[in-house]
Order: structure tokens, then C-alpha cells, then sequence
């Protein structure tokens, strides 16, 4: 997996190469949008990470570039002056996910690794989660390249929570999810099916809880 | 007249106290004027019909060889038939002091200017009116007396007493009602600029409404308006000086910060990994504190975000809180969730997302390993609250008040922070009129934080109601 960071501050372009890096991907550098810009046409990246506060062309004013160029890869935007019209702004132009400076490094290599899963599952509907292969078109799931069986309710839990891997997914909307199979669905029932998916997961991945809101799918913790 | 008031005295009580009793007291004499003026007249015409009786008398007095006769039967006709309860008394004297005819025990009124005198006597038991006729004949100066008794001046002066006084009562009655009121409505626009001042949230700096302030006022609310635009001007200058700060600080911050994690997470620098561990552990603050300083600054009163608040749900609010919260929990081995109940205010979304934010991150902060954060909202539109409780160790009592302020810190306590996070949270409250409570949690153990909106239809009609009930 590839990224280009589109930073001019060396201090803040450096930890995040070096963070990245670490955690498992291969990072270019770019200073500045122009520079972005080449890097981007003669090579492939699977995600950008572009700062607002460029020299020159600003940050946003690149992404827009970038969109109406037709690049379809997956945008973060840093920035270190939020408001909610920037937020809006950015969304709107294209940008896939936005970042307050300061942020943590794995927050960041949490959010890259999400926006390159969902690329993924939109071009190839593979969806890969830590040692989980999820073939959505096929519905077929492989652990450690291990086929492993799930009834259709199972697997529509599965694919919920992978969907939206690492982000609070509510009982309500699970609820909802299943249903559409079987009417006379409770909360209760779905604590039953995400067990049952829990345990064909085993150690694997991690189906958190999170009291009073629903279930998140987490890597297992180290 | 000199009355010393108090210059503090309100105006309504000012003018009331000015016109009130000089106007009692002109109505009082102007109604004592009225009755003397009304007694002089009723006084004239019955000594006149009794000056009428003595001509008639002296009319009928006849002079026989030198001598005074006084021809019989004598009785003064004008009056008999005019009062029946009067009783008319008469004497007729000659000159020298010779009974002619009649009661002599009836006094004279005493000589004065002109031969016709009036006098107030007794006769008797009896008050009688006097009238004294000097009547020249050709056997000398002969005095006629008629009297009356004056039953008939009394109820006459008795009825023009009691219609002037009640005339009189009436009269000033209205005009203290009429003062008293046209006092209450020449100040109403007064009062309405004085409903104005007082219906604004401290905080707020708009000018305040000219349109229907009186010329007299004008000149202050005019300085009070330009003194509100200082202010305004001066805070938006502090703001955007913080926020600037804030701004410039967070990039050299996030590179610092991203360097220290990873410079604690590489092998190669295990030797130092404690005061790694020290250094980030600062920078976090640092970045902490800039971002603190920020949410403060866009909080701060003169933002004047009030005017810009839409109804807000809580309860995805309180979700997206929980989920930016939820690898911290993890790391810090607490149990964070939540009880959510529907819960709509009158605010701004980001402001109350800082306002939970720094509730969550407190609670995270002081609460061992193993325990428990909830975030609770509920109270739907008409009682609309956010709650956070933790089984940390709780606030004591007499820390809960001096928590609140800026840059406080309890003692001893452990853990990030820069002492900004109650400080916002009551900021950000304040602005949405909302009010914080600290207690301890269930079972007297931890801490419970609890923000009570006020009831959204109320609060969003406060905004824009300016009418003053007085």
C-alpha cells in the first residue's frame, strides 16, 4: 500500500512518513501541490494525505484539481485551523476523511487503512480486515486463507460491522440490518447472532461492545 | 419647597413624591376657596331678606305729637312664610333708649358705617342673626331689630359644606389617579429600554434596539451601544489573537508529537524510553492546552453564537463523543458507554461536542483502570440534559466550586490536563443558559457532571422576544 504526504512542514512530513511507514506503508513525499501533482501522474498511490496550509497552490484548491482530473484515490485532509465550514468544504471537494493537527499516529494509520479498505471493496469488493478476507460479491469469508462458514444472518452482521470496520455500529442499525430476513427481530436476538459471529471469529478480529451504543469491529488487541 | 431625595430614588417614585402632595394641597385650598366664596353669597341674600323685614318695620312707624309709634299688629310678612321652623324676633327702640315695642331682651347690632348693621348674637339658648335698622324721624333716630334664628344658615352652610368637600374629594382623587398613571406611561419607554438591558444574557454585546427609545434616553443608550462595540471589537481582537496563536502553535506540535510516539515505540531508543515517554507525555499537554485554548476562544461570550443556534439532537452528539472516545477507553482499560434517551436543545452542535468532549476526557482522565464512564442524555425537549458519570475518585465537596475556574487543578491529582476542561464546559453552558451541577455518583462514589438545558421551545423564544411585561 502506497501514500503520498502532501506536507511542507519537514518536522510534521517526516513523523508522519516515519509513523506510516512503521506501520505498514510505503510513503513518498511530496512539499508542495505542484510536486503532488507530478508524483501522482507518473506513479500509483492508493491514498493522498494533503495538508491545507500549502505554499502555493493551498490544499483544498488541490484536491478539487485532483477530482476534476477524474483521480478517483482516496483523499485525507490535515489541517491545524478547523471550522465547520472548512470541514463541509473539504467533504464536498472530494476530500475522504479530515484530521485535526495535532493527531495521534495510529489515529492516522487507523483512518488510511479505513479509507484504503473502503477503496478497495469499491473497485474489487474484496474487503480485508487484519486476517479476515471478506468477498463481499462472493459472500465468502477466509481466515488466515481458511474458508469459514456463516448462516445468511451471521454473514449480514459481518459484513455490517466490516462495512464499517473500526467505527461504532449501533444495535438499532444491526437490528434493522437482519431483519430484513426475519420480521419478528429483538435486540436480544441480535446479542445472539453477534455472538455466534464472535465465535466463528475467534481470535481473529474483535466484535468490542461498547455499552449503550452497539459493536464496533476492532483487530485483536495485541 | 426644598426635599432632599435620593439621587438613587427611581424616577417613578421621584415624580409621584415632587407633584403628588403640592397637588393634594392646591386642590385642599382651591376647595376651601370655593366654600368660603359660597358662604359669603349665601350669607348676603338671607341678610338681605332680613334688611327687607327691618325696612318694612321702620316703614310702618308713625310719629304722633313728637312721639314714636310702632303701628300693630306687627308681624315681618316676607318671612313667615319662608321657613316655618324659624323663629323672627323684633324690637323697635325710640330714642333715648325707650322700649317702643317688641322683645327686650333682643340685642342690637352694634353702630357702624351706614344705618343698617348685621350681627351674629345669642338669644337665650338660641343663636340668632341680627339686623339693625337706624331709622331717622321726625322724633329722632328710632332702631329697628329683626332678628332670625339661623337653623335655615346652617343647613345651607352645612349642604354647600359637604357637596364642596365631596366635590373637592372627587377632584383630587382623579387627579392623583390621573398623575399617578400619566407618570406610569410617560416612563414606559423607559422601562421598555430598561426590559431590554435586562431580558440580554450578560454576555451579550448586540446594541440594543433606538427605534423606540425617547430622546431624552437617547444619548445614553447611544453611549451604551458604542461601549458594547468596544467591547465587541476588543473581544473579537483577544479571540482571534488566541485563535491565531493556537493555529501557529499546532503544526510545529503535531510534528513534535508525532515524533516523540514513535521515537518511544523504536527499540533503538529503549534506553531512553522513559524520558520519552516524560517528553510526549508533555507535548500532549502542550497540544492539549492549544486546543483547549482554542475551544475557549470560540466559546468566549462575545462569539455571540446565540444567535446562530439551531435545534440540535443530543443523542447523535453523544454518539459521535463516545466513538472518538472509545480507542482511548480501551488504552486506559475503563468501561465508557452509554445511556441515551431522546434529548433535543437550542445550540450550536460543535460547541456542545466540546462541551461533552471535555466531560468524557476528564472522566477518562481520573478514573482508575476498571471503571466505568457513562454518558447519559435524555429529558427530550421540555427538560433536555447531558450527564456524565464516572466511579473515579470523585470531587470533594469544597473543591466542586473552585474546579470550575481557569487553569485549576485539584490537588494531587494525576493525569493530563491544564485545568481548561470545567472552565469550557461552563463556558460553553453559560452561553446556552445551561446550568452545571457536580455531584457524586451513584452511591456516593465518583463523580456525576450533569449540563440542564433549558426547554427548547422557551429557550429559542427568549431570543427573539423583546417585549417587557412591567
Amino acid at each position: 500500500m502506497r501514500i503520498l504526504v502532501v506536507e511542507d512542514n519537514d518536522l510534521v512530513a517526516d513523523a508522519i512518513a516515519r509513523g506510516l511507514g512503521i506501520a505498514g506503508f510505503a510513503v513518498d513525499r511530496a512539499p508542495s501541490a505542484e510536486l503532488a501533482a507530478t508524483a501522482l501522474a507518473a506513479e500509483h498511490f492508493d491514498l493522498a494525505v494533503v495538508d491545507i496550509g500549502l505554499p502555493g497552490e493551498d490544499g483544498l484548491t488541490f484536491v478539487r484539481r485532483l477530482r476534476r482530473q477524474g483521480a478517483t484515490l482516496p483523499v485525507l485532509i490535515l489541517t491545524a485551523r478547523e471550522t465547520v465550514a472548512m470541514r463541509v468544504e473539504a467533504l464536498d471537494l472530494g476530500a475522504d476523511d479530515f484530521l485535526m493537527k495535532p493527531f495521534e499516529q495510529t489515529e492516522l494509520a487507523a483512518r488510511c487503512r479505513a479509507l484504503i479498505r473502503r477503496a478497495n471493496l469499491n473497485t474489487n469488493g474484496q474487503l480485508n480486515f487484519g486476517r479476515l478476507r471478506i468477498d463481499v460479491a462472493g459472500r465468502q469469508l477466509r481466515i488466515d486463507d481458511k474458508p469459514v462458514e456463516l448462516t445468511g444472518r451471521e454473514w449480514l452482521v459481518l459484513e455490517c460491522l466490516a462495512f464499517s470496520a473500526g467505527r461504532v455500529v449501533s444495535k438499532e442499525r444491526l437490528q434493522q440490518t437482519i431483519a430484513r430476513w426475519d420480521q419478528a427481530m429483538t435486540p436480544n436476538a441480535v446479542e445472539v447472532y453477534v455472538s455466534r459471529v464472535r465465535a466463528k471469529l475467534a481470535d481473529a478480529a474483535l466484535i468490542r461492545t461498547v455499552r449503550g451504543l452497539g459493536y464496533r469491529l476492532d483487530e485483536p488487541e495485541a | 419647597m426644598s426635599l432632599k431625595l435620593d439621587p438613587t430614588t427611581s424616577i417613578h417614585r421621584r415624580l409621584l413624591i415632587l407633584l403628588l402632595p403640592p397637588l393634594a394641597l392646591l386642590m385642599v385650598a382651591g376647595g376651601f376657596a370655593d366654600y368660603r366664596a359660597s358662604m359669603v353669597f349665601m350669607r348676603t341674600a338671607y341678610d338681605q331678606s332680613l334688611a327687607d323685614a327691618a325696612f318694612a318695620q321702620a316703614a310702618l312707624l308713625k310719629v304722633v305729637d313728637g312721639r314714636i309709634y310702632a303701628q300693630l299688629p306687627l308681624q315681618p310678612q316676607p318671612l313667615a312664610h319662608a321657613y316655618r321652623a324659624e323663629k323672627f324676633y323684633y324690637s323697635i327702640w325710640g330714642p333715648d333708649h325707650i322700649l317702643i315695642t317688641g322683645n327686650p331682651q333682643l340685642p342690637a347690632a352694634s353702630a357702624g358705617e351706614g344705618n343698617l348693621t348685621y350681627a351674629d348674637a345669642w338669644l337665650g339658648s338660641h343663636r340668632i342673626r341680627v339686623v339693625t335698622y337706624r331709622v331717622a324721624t321726625a322724633a329722632g333716630v328710632a332702631t329697628v331689630n329683626v332678628a332670625e334664628t339661623t337653623s335655615r344658615r346652617e343647613a345651607a352652610r352645612h349642604f354647600i359644606l359637604t357637596s364642596t368637600w365631596l366635590m373637592d374629594f372627587i377632584l383630587v382623587d382623579s387627579t392623583l389617579l390621573l398623575v399617578w398613571i400619566g407618570v406610569r406611561y410617560g416612563l414606559k419607554p423607559l422601562l421598555a429600554v430598561r426590559g431590554q438591558i435586562e431580558s440580554r444574557s450578560p454576555r451579550e454585546l448586540r446594541p440594543l434596539d433606538t427605534t423606540e427609545v425617547p430622546a431624552e434616553v437617547r444619548p445614553l443608550v447611544d453611549a451604551l451601544n458604542g461601549l458594547f462595540e468596544v467591547l465587541r471589537e476588543a473581544a473579537r481582537a483577544q479571540r482571534q489573537f488566541v485563535a491565531d496563536a493556537a493555529h501557529q502553535l499546532r503544526t510545529p506540535i503535531a510534528g513534535l508529537v508525532g515524533h516523540l510516539e514513535l521515537l518511544t515505540q523504536d527499540p533503538a531508543a529503549a534506553e531512553l524510553e522513559s524520558r520519552l515517554c516524560m517528553l510526549r507525555d508533555g507535548m500532549s499537554r502542550v497540544a492539549h492546552s492549544a486546543n483547549q485554548l482554542l475551544a475557549l476562544a470560540r466559546a468566549e461570550p462575545s462569539a455571540n453564537l446565540a444567535d446562530r443556534f439551531q435545534d440540535t439532537d443530543l443523542v447523535p452528539l453523544v454518539e459521535r463523543v463516545i466513538e472518538r472516545n472509545v480507542d482511548r477507553s480501551v488504552k486506559a482499560r475503563l468501561d465508557l458507554g452509554a445511556d441515551l434517551d431522546a434529548a433535543s436543545v437550542a445550540g450550536s452542535a460543535w460547541l456542545i461536542e466540546d462541551l461533552l468532549g471535555n466531560l468524557v476526557d476528564n472522566a477518562l482522565n481520573y478514573t482508575p483502570a476498571g471503571g466505568h464512564v457513562t454518558v447519559r442524555c435524555g429529558g427530550g425537549q421540555s427538560a433536555p440534559y447531558l450527564e456524565v458519570e464516572d466511579d473515579g475518585p470523585g470531587i470533594p465537596e469544597a473543591e466542586r466550586g473552585r474546579v470550575r475556574q481557569r487553569f485549576y487543578r485539584l490537588p494531587g491529582s494525576q493525569g493530563h490536563g491544564c485545568g481548561l476542561g470545567l472552565a469550557i464546559v461552563e463556558e460553553i453552558a453559560g452561553l446556552h443558559r445551561a446550568g452545571v451541577t457536580i455531584d457524586a455518583g451513584a452511591g456516593g462514589h465518583g463523580t456525576r457532571i450533569r449540563v440542564q438545558f433549558p426547554a427548547l421551545r422557551a429557550a429559542s423564544q427568549g431570543k427573539t422576544a423583546n417585549t417587557v411585561t412591567p
